[in-house]
């Protein structure tokens, strides 16, 4: 536990024993602070406390904003939280939420409390992580689940959820079109440099935009490493910042995509693309179109500038002093590079 | 030992004896973090002076092929290849590709690909050159 989380933990043990006033004896046990500098900072527990002379034991899981989220102004826990509630009338697995928190008098920043989901959450980025995922992949049954639930999402009816205060896009190109510009928004309040090849990538998303027709709830970075297992089934899917009303194809791109898999063909470091695309388009009845998952993966790269400007913008400027963010000043180059390349940079078609 | 050289041998300090003497894993993180962004920094200064050189001959020869087209393209082309030819910037190349997609239709397809195929060729050696450090 780091010493912050250290330093907190009286002032969580004092919220959580006004939610729970007729208990006695409460305790913090099995604290552990995960998620340090990138996003909202989590910690995991047990609350643990005597009520009515039995033991009860409630594992819990806390997410606080700190102010200089990787998304800034765009990251919202109280809309995170709502968005826990309305899944909780779904058949998505996901953390049932208990509480949000706007009040910074607590713990010094807006939070939210949720359960603290059953399962295992490895990193696909290390050895170990690739290591758990291959072994998954060949036993066969977490591929299915990861597809299966995936399928769930883009099935399951949002309205009835209660979901449309994320904002419903019109028919025709406005997804696309709000997309663009959230990220614009992003990259703007940055304050990073002009990129010339970031301008061409955004023309050239704003003048390709595709049609959708079809809308559903949009996880946004659905991929391992965002999804919790238990006996080789998603039990929880976690990370709910980036998620939108809009067209499914926008994560399936992501699935697809070869920034989410190291040295495999497997996506997702997980699963076999034929049988993803044959039980995806099973499951959900939808045709997955290439040629706008093709679109959707450059309008990632858009994404994953817009993020990599804003971390080390939130160094540069001394918002954040993990040096982690410094890191990803270089990796706006890399992402660069990969739109040049899908922008067709090396096909040299210049007459001049 | 000059800039460049310096930064990597405290590069090298940082992960080989800072950072595997801290047991805290966040400062540890940190530390070896560090060294990435020194080797990184240093790799850049390094090949700075040769990268300018190359950076400023490519812009000449865009701003010349570019000039030498301006006749027959609108006004608000010739008037952004004007501005890369006095502020010699990344903003006023990021205007370019702004002007040459908003002035597609007047360029006509075929003109507005030649340009942009242009500029395009120049970005390429500034990527690859910036990817010389940034991987």
């Amino acid at each position: 536990m780091s010493s912050d989380a250290g330093s907190l933990q009286p002032q969580i043990l004092a919220y959580l024993e006004s939610r729970f006033p007729d208990g006695r004896d409460h305790e913090l046990h099995n604290v552990h602070r995960i998620a340090v500098g990138w996003s909202h900072e989590t910690w995991l527990f047990d609350l643990v406390f005597n009520e009515r002379g039995s033991t009860q034991t409630l594992g819990l899981c806390l997410r606080r904003d700190p102010g200089n989220a990787l998304l800034r102004h765009l990251s919202d826990l109280e809309q995170q939280f709502r968005v826990l509630q309305c899944l909780e009338r779904t058949a998505l697995p996901a953390p049932k939420p208990f509480w949000f928190e706007r009040d910074p008098e607590i713990l010094g920043a807006p939070f939210l409390v949720m359960e603290k989901v059953n399962g295992v959450c490895p990193s696909p980025w290390g050895r170990e992580g690739r290591a758990f995922y291959g072994a998954a992949a060949a036993r066969g049954r977490l591929p299915q689940s990861f597809t299966e639930t995936l399928a769930t999402l883009h099935t399951l009816d949002w309205r009835v959820a209660g979901l449309e205060f994320l904002g419903v896009p019109a028919a025709g190109t406005d997804f696309a079109r709000r997309e663009i510009g959230k990220w614009k928004e992003l990259i703007a309040v940055s304050e990073h440099a002009p990129e010339p090849i970031l301008t061409d990538l955004v023309c050239w998303l704003e003048a390709n935009m595709p049609h959708t027709d079809r809308v559903t709830l949009v996880h946004g970075a659905y991929r391992t490493g965002n999804l919790l297992i238990e006996g080789d089934r998603i039990s929880a899917v976690l990370d709910w910042e980036l998620q939108v009303l809009g067209d499914p194809m926008y994560d399936v791109a992501y699935v697809l995509s070869d920034l989410n898999r190291e040295g495999t063909p497997l996506l997702s470091n997980l699963v076999d693309r034929d049988a993803f695309f044959r039980d995806y388009e099973a499951r959900t009845g939808f045709t997955i179109d290439e040629a706008v998952c093709r679109y959707y993966d450059a309008l990632y790269a858009m994404r994953s500038v817009a993020f990599w400007m804003s971390a080390s913008g939130l160094y540069a400027s001394g918002r954040s002093s993990d040096l982690r963010l410094a890191r990803t000043a270089w990796s706006v180059p890399v992402v660069l590079a990969r739109a040049a390349r899908d922008l067709n940079y090396w096909v040299d078609r210049a007459k001049l | 030992m000059n800039e460049a050289d310096l930064l990597q041998r405290i590069a090298q300090t940082l992960r080989q004896e800072i950072a595997p003497a801290l047991d805290a894993e966040y400062p540890k993180t940190q530390a070896f973090m560090a060294a990435v962004v020194l080797d990184k920094v240093g790799r850049q200064i390094a090949l700075a002076p040769a990268h300018a050189v190359a950076a400023a001959a490519e812009l000449n020869g865009l701003i010349g092929d570019l000039n030498a087209t301006a006749g027959d393209v609108p006004q608000a082309v010739r008037d952004a290849i004007a501005e890369l030819a006095r502020a010699r910037s990344a903003d006023s190349l990021s205007r370019l590709v702004e002007v040459l997609y908003s002035s597609k239709s007047a360029l006509g397809e075929r003109r507005f690909d030649e340009l942009l195929a242009r500029v395009r060729r120049a970005l390429r050696g500034d990527i690859e050159r910036r990817m010389e450090f940034a991987e």
